[in-house]
């Protein structure tokens, strides 16, 4: 039983279930539905089914290592599938049974949990999954990305995998689990949650910060007007990490976190439109 | 005949469940009715995944019989008795054979016609058509769609079950055909089930661990919790929310005891219990008032076997009460004076600036109402609290637990040795949160409640957000009704208008409407939260509106004058009273002002009617001052035969000027006590309707 055996049975199970599995995408993200392989797969009308891991970051919930729950990082696997099947809630039961969990032993509900982005413009409808009580899923019907309505609707499940992974080894700290057979996730990852929560909340320059919040938006306004809303969209990416990092930092006042999330999400907006125009929906 | 509709739906929040069940009752109900289709019952049952009616209805229509009139009998049939072309012409025309022809009489005279038997329709045909409808016509607070389909609905729509009779009655709606299946528990019993009447259905569903009513669901719960907790000499620490969501939120109940360590104990019971309830959806157990480390947990689940369900929420309590006593741990260190400051950087809302903004605010008006509501003694520690009340949004507790604001800011008043007043003032200056919620109890905690309460709607009214429908955003109903149950309950004697006068002058430049558009935007709310909340007592209507036309200003009269027409409408005097009192009102309707002068009077019951009033005028002035209605109303009913014989003998409208404005002058000056009392004119009467022109 192992981190790692959780993800490849995870894969195993989408991808027979007809997903292409999507690599990892290379850029800070805060979720795994903020990736291309989400974000432009809930647009347009073209059907798709995708699964992937995405380690995602989250520079707030730092502790320095020392909550047994709470880490800046951590991982999520993720699956969309357009548009969203009738018996989808039940696959995703089987997903569970096929991770070898007999959830005629357990507790498994459904809570309503209404999803959204204001950022990215996306919004939907559906519920966080608990499992004897221990949150381990995010179960969502988008309704809106970028700020438009999508259709047909796709279902995001999103797996908190380290949640899960405590679950099946009853582990209570996250430090405890194995990713493989014999390393645990404390070597891998406990000095990357040390030395990060100092980063995020002490080191990082605010002053680059705010520069490369301002450089990114500037060249994803250049490249919407140049149509390449594929690169623009990364630069989004980049601008929403930093809002991030500058937020660990309390380098953020009111007015300004309101206008820096409505200046990314017009961006995103931008994106989505175009995106949209191009695969000529409709 | 039985009906019986299940409509199965991915799991749905509890508070969609509760209106859709009787919306769809309703609308189905006005169906049947439009369609003259007998209903001896209808009831609604529901899970979080089921919506389900069961009704006994009539098999069909009733036959509608009919009348079509022809020709007069004088021009249908010749003097030999033969039809003529009329007659004939009248039958082809629709289509029935001129034998067939009767004579019928109506109150113009003799006329040939045919009667008409209109087959009613089978019950099931029309169902077909009026189930979809009245399911396609629920709406909810956030609708979604899902797959290809262009339905919306709360969650996605996976099945419906629609029986008349024991027969499937068809119909699609959006690509899901009606059926005469479902299925059981989706974890536990999966399985399709086909009953043929309601009785089936409940007995096969519970069998599959599906109990279909939430009240037998939630008397499950109570019963296991009290076997639970009986033998443990321990109580449930009452949440009936918590009690009604678990309740939709299981189709089958079952209910563990779990522990925790005592460790935590050393944390207040607000906040155990909280992150209980929201952490972990689980509640807290008590002995006396004493938290004990024991929690109640109820699972979908006929019963935990091997104790995985148990230890798997121990587990997730642990997390849940460890972060809850860093965050303790951790906020106490910082006093809230400290604190007060990072309030500038918390948005109140984008026009009306920070929480720093509003706290400066709620002390300038906490210390006007403690000059006006007998807190001299208490206005040092309740403007203490008001510098100090927002502090906590400040502090982790509120980040993870927001439901825990004013509680903790409360709790770590009192922690950090501030004065007790302060603490409690703290603590409760959201109060009351409902209606069925307690005010404050004590006097700094209601003098605070109500400043915040006012700000918040004088602010979000003055900067032009309105409150329309469902779309109430900064919980304005709320607040005002919160600030009218705190003056009645506390029977503050408050100036409104100067109330609002001085929110807006602490406002200063901030607000953007005008001043007098806002407060009367703001009264009219008032008014209108006045109404919604005597409604609930069951007073009539048009006592409501008699009440809050007598002016408004101030909270608590309007609400004494409302109880005093309210407990005087069954007296004998009232009605007639009404009606003297609207004719006083009609005879004044456009008439210039009169002049009293006492040396004019010239017939007896004018003299006589004025000394009455020249008496009630003294007497009911310090009873009105005293907010004392009903005494005030029984003191004028003494006006009643002073006027019944002043309209008798005297002609107001008198031809000579001066006699004509000195009796208006009379009549003004009583108008004027009474338009203190109520606007009667308001007040429905049974006499006028039977009296009124037809």
């Amino acid at each position: 039983m192992s981190l790692q055996n959780l993800i490849l049975n995870l894969q195993k199970f989408w991808a027979d279930q007809g997903c292409y599995l999507a690599p990892t995408y290379d850029l800070e993200v805060g979720a795994g539905t903020m990736t291309p392989d989400t974000f432009f797969r809930v647009l347009g009308e073209r059907p798709w089914k995708v699964a992937y891991v995405q380690p995602s970051r989250r520079p707030t919930d730092g502790r320095y290592g020392e909550n047994p729950n709470r880490v800046q990082k951590h991982h999520q696997f993720q699956v969309i599938i357009k548009p969203s099947p009738a018996n989808i809630q039940q696959i995703y039961i089987d997903s569970l049974t096929a991770l070898g969990i007999d959830l005629r032993d357990h507790d498994l509900r459904f809570d309503e949990d209404d999803w959204e982005s204001p950022t990215i413009g996306a919004w939907g409808v559906g519920w966080s999954v608990h499992l004897d009580g221990l949150e381990i899923s995010q179960f969502t019907y988008f309704q809106q990305a970028g700020g438009l309505d999508v259709f047909p609707i796709p279902v995001e499940i999103t797996y908190g995998i380290e949640r899960l992974e405590m679950f099946l080894e009853e582990k209570d700290s996250i430090y405890d689990l194995q990713w493989s057979a014999d390393v645990t996730y404390g070597d891998l990852r406990l000095e990357e949650e040390r030395q990060f929560s100092d980063y995020n909340f002490n080191q990082a320059t605010v002053k680059s910060l705010q520069e490369g919040f301002a450089l990114a938006e500037k060249e994803a306004a250049q490249l919407l007007g140049k149509g390449l809303f594929l690169p623009a969209y990364d630069m989004c990416l980049k601008c929403s990490h930093a809002f991030n990092l500058l937020d660990a930092r309390g380098a953020i006042s009111v007015t300004e976190r309101v206008k820096m999330i409505a200046q990314i999400r017009a961006l995103v907006n931008q994106v989505a439109t175009k995106f949209v125009g191009r695969e000529g929906r409709g | 005949m039985e009906f019986l509709l299940e409509i199965n739906v991915e799991e749905m929040p509890s508070s969609h469940v509760r209106t859709a069940i009787e919306d769809l009752k309703e609308r189905l109900a006005k169906e049947l009715a439009a369609a003259k289709i007998a209903v001896a019952s209808l009831a609604a049952l529901s899970t979080c995944r089921r919506l389900i009616l069961v009704g006994d209805f009539a098999a069909g229509q009733a036959d509608r019989e009919g009348l079509v009139t022809g020709p007069p009998k004088a021009a249908a049939y010749a003097p030999d008795g033969s039809p003529t072309p009329a007659a004939l012409g009248f039958a082809r025309s629709k289509g029935i054979d001129v034998a067939q022809l009767e004579i019928v009489t109506n109150e113009r005279g003799e006329y040939v016609g045919f009667r008409t038997v209109e087959k009613g329709k089978p019950t099931a045909e029309v169902l077909s058509r009026a189930v979809p409808q009245a399911i396609l016509s629920l709406s909810f607070p956030k609708m979604m769609r899902w797959g290809t389909g262009s339905m919306k609905f709360s969650r996605p729509v996976r099945n419906i079950l629609c029986l008349f009779d024991g027969r499937s009655v068809p119909f699609e709606i959006d690509g899901l055909t009606a059926g005469n299946t479902t299925t059981g528990h989706k974890i536990r019993a999966p399985r399709s089930v086909r009953p043929a009447s309601f009785a089936e259905y409940k007995a096969a569903l519970r069998e599959a661990l599906v109990i279909v009513d939430a009240e037998e669901r939630r008397a499950m719960i109570l019963a296991q919790i009290e076997a639970l907790l009986a033998p443990l000499k321990a109580q449930l620490y009452p949440d009936p929310h918590l009690l009604h969501k678990l309740a939709n939120d299981v189709e089958c109940p079952f209910v563990f005891l779990g522990e925790f360590s005592e460790d935590y104990l050393s944390l207040p019971i607000e906040v155990l219990s909280t992150a209980m309830r929201e952490g972990l959806k689980v509640f807290s157990v008590v002995r006396g008032a004493k938290q004990i480390p024991l929690f109640l947990g109820v699972a979908d689940s006929p019963a935990d076997a091997k104790g995985f369900i148990r230890k798997g929420n121990e587990r997730v309590l642990k997390a849940r009460l460890e972060d809850a006593r860093f965050f303790w741990d951790h906020d106490i260190k910082t006093s809230l004076k400290k604190r007060a400051p990072a309030l500038k950087h918390v948005l109140f809302q984008e026009k009306l600036g920070s929480y720093d903004d509003k706290t400066q605010r709620l002390k300038k008006i906490v210390a006007y109402l403690c000059g006006r509501a007998d807190g001299e003694k208490i206005e040092k520690d309740a403007i203490l609290a008001a510098e100090l009340c927002k502090t906590d949004l400040v502090t982790d507790m509120v980040r993870e637990f927001p439901s825990l604001q004013g509680k903790v800011g409360g709790l770590y008043a009192r922690a950090e040795g501030l004065p007790e007043t302060v603490a409690a003032a703290i603590y409760e200056h959201y109060l009351p949160m409902s209606l069925e919620d307690t005010s404050p109890a004590s006097l700094a905690g209601a003098l605070l409640s109500l400043a915040d309460k006012l700000d918040s709607i004088v602010g979000v009214v003055g900067v032009g957000i309105q409150t329309t429908g469902s779309s109430d955003p900064f919980g304005l109903r709320r607040n005002a009704q919160g600030v009218c149950k705190i003056i009645l309950d506390r029977k503050l004697n408050l100036s409104f208008p100067r109330l609002l006068d001085k929110v807006l002058a602490v406002y200063g430049e901030r607000l953007k409407l005008p001043p007098k558009e806002i407060t009367d935007y703001v009264s009219e709310f008032f008014a209108n939260r006045l109404r919604y909340l005597h409604e609930r007592q069951g007073i009539r209507y048009d006592l409501i509106n008699a009440g809050l036309g007598g002016g408004f200003e101030n909270i608590l009269y309007v609400h004494l004058r409302i109880k005093a027409l309210d407990a005087l409408k069954a007296s004998p005097q009232f009605e007639p009273f009404i009606l003297m009192a609207k004719r006083v009102n009609n005879i004044l309707t456009g008439q210039p002002a009169g002049s009293l002068n006492a040396d004019l009077f010239v017939e007896k019951e004018e003299r006589e009617l004025y000394s009455a009033f020249s008496i009630v005028k003294e007497n009911v002035a310090p009873m009105i001052a005293k907010g004392d209605f009903a005494q005030a109303q029984k003191m004028v009913f003494r006006l009643q035969p002073g006027l019944n014989a002043f309209f008798d003998k005297v002609l107001v409208m008198a031809k000579e000027t001066k006699l004509r404005k000195n009796r208006l002058g009379l009549l003004q000056a009583i108008r004027k006590i009474l338009v203190q009392m109520a606007d009667y004119s308001q007040v429905v009467v049974e006499g006028e309707k039977a009296a009124g022109p037809r």
